[in-house]
């Protein structure tokens, strides 16, 4: 992404005062959900703080969780010690718990073709490299994915009132070991806007041509 | 282009306000509907040029110098930045050894995040009760909860006020126990020259953009008295492939805002003294307490009830105090209550299903001991006889908004019959029974 564009992203942010995650007048996070979910053809998305943060989400949204093993052939190293490090054994081949799709500037118009080619019930995109520090989503058709991985990055609360009250209308969904993985707002733009501008790219207009 | 600037200005105080009706009865309210906004945190031209320079430099550069600024700031030996609070103080916890199956002793009263680190390190929350002074965490029940199993004893400084450090460290060094500070309220809190984060053997500290001293979104820091436990860190990480790091953005944020970071302590001391002055004078309000030497940072400003000094020594103190806030917040001052349940009883403390079938609660038989409300009376009698401010303390607010503030306090404790009229009406149980209010 541009340097200009990125400023301007970073300053009408900045300008408008929302940069906590957990703001109701937040546009930033809903605005990236609204793209990825998009591009994906997926029902939900969860912005997290990290890769490692949405391969949690993914496990957990699923009910995956300590003790429980998944097919581990396709997982890289560092991601297998991840998931043991959750207590969730890595073993053998079979259908992946989960995909996992990274993107980078030079390959961010890829998103599409990559989602529509995953087949497990959730998948992890890897925004970090798009270049404004760790950032990940996990999209899923899965309304109980959703609701539980969204409640796993905020202390078992659903919005900025439950986390402050405690109060849950669905004890089910209540991860038992909870984080902060809460994604900036700002850090929500610039992925934004940068993903819109590789889908730009590809349109021809002609008009600098 | 949507911004931040505030529309309308408040009105300058006036003394015959605090004779007025009371807001609930009809009287005007003395911090209008419409001037009730509290804007945090404070952004400025210099943070936005501060982020523009960081886009030209190397991520890791950008989030190198604002640890090492911040990191000498605090005076702590080493310092690991982190995406969160929580991600914080589980570093803070593994640089000091603790390991599965360990026992670490957290106070009741407190955010969740405390105790979810400590289960994220796969050890196991013991809950202590609070002094009934300070409300952090009480040295002599932390002491009577050590067992052979316990690893580290983790005072948080509560609302920014540093927990009886002194004495927890007494007790860290008689018992072999490392020590653990959360210091998520406290930044630039002290006790005398010492900041919060660098007296422990290791701290965690929350940066959210909601802090008193906040990053651009969420982050955290962890510090480290001793190279061996920043390592220890760094290798539990690269063990376990965790990704905590934190963005260059929410680091650029920082570290513009902590050159401001002084001037809005002083800001927040001024306007704390301002408000505990008045509220002593009314009689039924209490401002913290602060032990001689100690520097509370007013991340939050819990107000005490003296019911008996107006009268109101009959009444329950929790019918009072909802009384009191029903009031208080009908004449625009957004006073809370916050955590209403003590930590053992939130959801995932009663079910303690951790990571899964249990772990690690599984690993200790501190993991399934059973608590009772009457184990916490001090935190249970906080919960019923005081309020807290946040925000309306924490920003830099409007020297008229902090004056409005103080004269609603002052409306309000000279109306016991009206405090005593709608305590009567209303059947309230006690705060920890019911979810917190929150204005």
């Amino acid at each position: 992404m541009e340097l200009f564009d990125t400023a301007m992203v970073l300053t009408r942010v900045m300008t408008s005062g929302v940069v906590m995650s957990i703001e109701k007048s937040d546009r930033e996070l809903p605005g990236l959900e609204r793209l990825l979910t998009k591009r994906t053809k997926r029902s939900h998305a969860v912005l997290v703080n990290s890769r490692t943060a949405a391969v949690h989400a993914a496990l957990a949204g699923q009910g995956i969780v300590h003790g429980d093993r998944i097919p581990g052939g396709s997982l890289s190293p560092e991601t297998r010690a991840f998931v043991n490090w959750l207590g969730v054994e890595t073993t053998g081949t079979g259908a992946p718990a989960f995909d996992e799709i990274a993107l980078d500037a030079h390959v961010a118009d890829s998103l599409p073709e990559r989602a529509a080619e995953a087949t497990a019930p959730a998948i992890v995109v890897d925004l970090t490299g798009l270049g404004f520090g760790p950032a990940a989503a996990v999209l899923t058709d899965d309304p109980t994915v959703w609701a539980r991985a969204e409640r796993l990055k905020i202390f078992g609360a659903h919005d900025l009132r439950t986390m402050w009250t405690q109060e849950e209308s669905m004890p089910d969904l209540v991860p038992g070991v909870q984080f902060n993985y809460r994604l900036s707002p700002l850090v929500a733009a610039c992925a934004r806007m940068a993903l819109m501008q590789t889908a730009r790219k590809n349109v021809e207009t002609g008009a600098r041509l | 282009m949507i911004s931040d600037f505030p529309r309308a200005p408040l009105p300058l105080p006036d003394e015959a306000e605090v004779d007025s009706a009371l807001a609930a009865h009809g009287g005007p309210a003395m911090v209008p509907a419409d001037r009730r906004r509290t804007q945090f945190p404070v952004i400025t031209k210099e943070d936005v040029f501060t982020m523009l320079l960081a886009q030209r430099q190397e991520p890791e550069k950008v989030v190198a110098g604002f640890t090492e600024a911040y990191r000498d700031y605090v005076g702590a030996g080493y310092a690991l930045p982190t995406a969160s609070g929580t991600a914080s103080l589980h570093m803070a916890l593994a640089g000091a050894g603790v390991r599965p199956g360990d026992e670490v002793i957290v106070p009741a009263f407190t955010f969740i995040a405390t105790a979810q680190a400590v289960v994220a390190a796969h050890a196991v929350p013991v809950f202590v009760d609070i002094d009934p002074l300070t409300y952090c965490m009480d040295p002599a029940a932390a002491e009577a909860a050590v067992t052979e199993r316990t690893a580290a004893v983790m005072p948080v400084h509560v609302h920014g006020l540093p927990a009886d450090v002194p004495s927890l460290r007494r007790l860290a060094s008689r018992r072999g126990l490392a020590l653990v500070e959360d210091a998520s309220h406290a930044h630039s809190a002290r006790i005398g020259p010492h900041v919060a984060g660098s007296i422990g053997d290791a701290a965690g500290q929350s940066l959210m953009a909601d802090k008193n001293f906040p990053l651009g979104g969420e982050g955290g820091m962890a510090f480290f008295a001793t190279e061996e436990g920043y390592r220890r860190a760094v290798r539990h990480l690269r063990e376990h492939g965790i990704d905590y790091r934190m963005s260059w953005v929410a680091a650029a944020f920082g570290s513009s805002q902590l050159g401001r970071l002084p001037y809005y302590d002083a800001v927040r001391a001024r306007n704390a003294e301002l408000l505990g002055d008045s509220l002593e004078r009314t009689g039924l309000f209490t401002p913290p307490h602060v032990p001689e030497g100690w520097t509370h940072s007013y991340n939050m400003y819990r107000i005490g009830l003296r019911p008996e000094a107006v009268g109101l020594g009959d009444l329950d103190p929790h019918a009072v105090k909802a009384a009191v806030h029903e009031l208080l917040v009908a004449e625009g001052v957004p006073a809370r209550e916050w955590q209403n349940t003590p930590l053992p009883f939130h959801l995932p403390f009663r079910e303690r299903s951790g990571f899964g079938r249990g772990y690690p609660f599984t690993l200790s038989p501190a993991g399934s001991r059973e608590y009772t409300p009457e184990d916490f009376p001090n935190t249970l009698r906080m919960l019923d006889s005081t309020l807290v401010l946040c925000r309306e303390l924490r920003a830099p607010v409007e020297y008229e908004r902090i004056l409005r503030y103080r004269d609603a306090f002052a409306k309000v404790a000279a109306r016991p019959d009206a405090v005593r009229d709608l305590a009567a009406r209303q059947e309230v149980p006690h705060p920890y029974e019911r979810a917190a209010r929150l204005g």
